[in-house]
């Protein structure tokens, strides 16, 4: 970039970030995160580790694919239970608190038979306590079948007065993205009720302008980069802009968002800014479902080794003993 | 007192007021009230039950109301919220099955508990809960007592722990000793107490061990363990 351009355009240049390795905690050190869109299921204990470690406090897992197509019922219902059983557990011994949001997701909307009993399921799933949106739908190939059950998700939301998680296509996003919001206006969904993910420079402004929330996914490769976060936050402010990780089976990162905020202070965001990104502006918009108390986490004890919990050696609410990642030793 | 009068000696108004109307519901609608109970009742801890919450209580009373005249019925419509429960519901539901009609149906689903991972279902089941004594088979009991101890979680809340104690759950202790202390760990002093009625040779020797360890709880439970036992050594 040409600094003397940027300052043309009243942007100030970017401080470089060193290539070599950043201590970026001592930036965020004592910051919440929230991140609102994160496939744990995909993911380590490791991961939990180091995540409750920058300070990530809360987390929603949307409800997705699973890199390969299911092929019954069963393994739907399994998979909704264990994002409000055993995910939700999992989570909870890192103190990390574990919300999720309940659909069918695009792709396997396409297999109609099984999608209509898959449809049937999903209202034993949305109310139940910790689902805090409907998600994630939408459109990947924009089929005729996506948004016959996009619509059908539109309704269940609207009916349980749950928010809507939006995933956009990864090809033809503007247009995706644009027919998405289009299509849950005239279901006559507030705007301020669907949060709509994986955006860029080119889908950000029509979102915000029409009222819906903008989610941003930092993904390696494919999706957001980090330092492009910066320059959409420096350009329309924090107001409805939230970032997560969407970190999954591939290859992507469960500390997006402690490192986009740490990317964040380095280069003068102001802190009020960087928590509406990472936290707040999150958790207003899917606190709508009436599903999250921030004391939950807010009041959580750290987690410590070798707790004692009621004279025995279980950790205090469940918690994992820390394992010593940097010893030779495993004992 | 009835479950149904520590609620309400407890419970605000509101609460009372949406339980009575479901527990008179339709059965669709009772399960509906089932799932929804937290927004409802709050997640407070229920008086002089410290492993019950009053969301919890609720969720156990609805299932009492729930008509059991069909078997057939009954079973399909608890069977359907085990299926699709998250990990609270899954609590509730073990925590209740000492109050649901047809009890050795539960019997497979109890031991399933048994197997969870979830510490809050584990937990359901294993503590305060008398349908493990009552219900569970020797093999069954002893899966629950061992996984107990391999958890380190304290077998003194099992409803039952003594009554229940056996000969083969005390070889058992005996061999799970035996591998820790290979390990270089140790074992909770409070399972000892399972085993003087079903002395013999090598469960001596464990507690003559105890009497020389390091660790005074160790060598209070081998004192205990001579004061009860009737084995002649």
């Amino acid at each position: 970039m040409n600094p003397s351009h940027a300052q043309e355009d009243g942007v100030t240049p970017a401080t470089p970030v060193a290539e070599t390795p950043v201590d970026y905690m001592a930036h965020i050190r004592g910051m919440r995160f929230f991140d609102p869109h994160i496939h744990m299921t995909s993911r380590t204990t490791d991961d939990y580790q180091a995540m409750a470690d920058a300070g990530i406090v809360a987390l929603i897992e949307p409800a997705f694919w699973l890199g390969q197509p299911r092929t019954g019922l069963a393994t739907f219902k399994d998979y909704y239970s264990s994002l409000v059983g055993w995910e939700r557990f999992r989570s909870s011994q890192f103190g990390i608190k574990h919300y999720c949001t309940i659909g069918l997701n695009s792709r396997e909307a396409n297999n109609e038979a099984l999608a209509e009993e898959v449809m049937e399921l999903l209202p034993l799933f949305a109310y139940k306590e910790g689902v805090v949106g409907i998600g994630e739908i939408g459109f990947d190939d924009q089929t005729a079948a996506e948004e016959k059950y996009y619509r059908a998700q539109l309704e269940l939301a609207k009916e349980a007065h749950l928010p809507v998680q939006i995933h956009t296509p990864h090809r033809n996003k503007k247009e995706g993205t644009e027919r998405s919001m289009a299509i849950a206006l005239e279901h006559g969904i507030d705007p301020g009720m669907v949060i709509v993910d994986h955006n860029n420079e080119e889908t950000v402004k029509s979102v915000l302008d029409k009222g819906f929330w903008a989610a941003f996914t930092i993904y390696p490769f494919t999706k957001m980069g980090n330092e492009r976060m910066v320059a959409v936050v420096e350009q329309y402010g924090p107001e409805r802009i939230m970032v997560n990780s969407a970190a999954d089976w591939g290859i992507s990162d469960p500390l997006a968002v402690p490192k986009t905020a740490a990317l964040m202070v380095m280069r003068g965001i102001s802190p009020e800014a960087i928590r509406l990104v990472t936290y707040q502006n999150a958790i207003d918009a899917f606190a709508q479902s009436g599903q999250i108390t921030e004391a939950d986490f807010t009041d959580a004890q750290p987690v410590g080794l070798d707790q004692k919990f009621n004279g025995n050696s279980i950790l205090r609410g469940g918690q994992q003993p820390r394992r010593d990642a940097t010893s030779i030793l495993i004992k | 007192m009835t479950l149904q009068q520590l609620f309400n000696a407890t419970a605000t108004d509101s609460e009372k007021a949406w339980l009575e109307q479901k527990l008179d519901a339709p059965t669709p609608a009772t399960l509906a009230a089932f799932v929804a109970a937290p927004r409802f009742v709050s997640r407070r801890p229920m008086p002089g039950q410290p492993d019950w919450t009053m969301d919890r209580l609720a969720r156990v009373l609805l299932l009492t109301s729930l008509p059991y005249a069909d078997e057939t019925a009954y079973i399909k419509a608890i069977g359907t919220l085990f299926d699709t429960a998250e990990m609270q519901e899954l609590a509730a539901l073990y925590a209740a099955l000492p109050y649901l009609a047809f009890p050795e149906k539960w019997l497979f689903r109890a031991t399933e508990a048994v197997r969870s991972n979830m510490g809050p279902v584990f937990d359901a089941i294993a503590f305060g809960n008398t349908y493990p004594a009552q219900h569970f088979t020797e093999a069954a009991w002893n899966q629950l007592v061992l996984k107990c101890i391999f958890n380190d979680k304290p077998i003194t809340r099992i409803t039952g722990l003594l009554d229940r104690a056996n000969q083969t759950l005390a070889n058992d202790v005996s061999d799970f000793a035996h591998e820790r202390w290979a390990a270089g760990r140790t074992v909770p002093a409070e399972v000892w107490q399972l085993i003087p009625r079903f002395m013999n040779e090598t469960l001596l020797n464990d507690v003559n061990r105890l009497a020389n360890s390091p660790d005074e709880r160790d060598r209070e439970a081998a004192r205990e363990v001579y004061e009860k036992t009737s084995f002649q050594f």
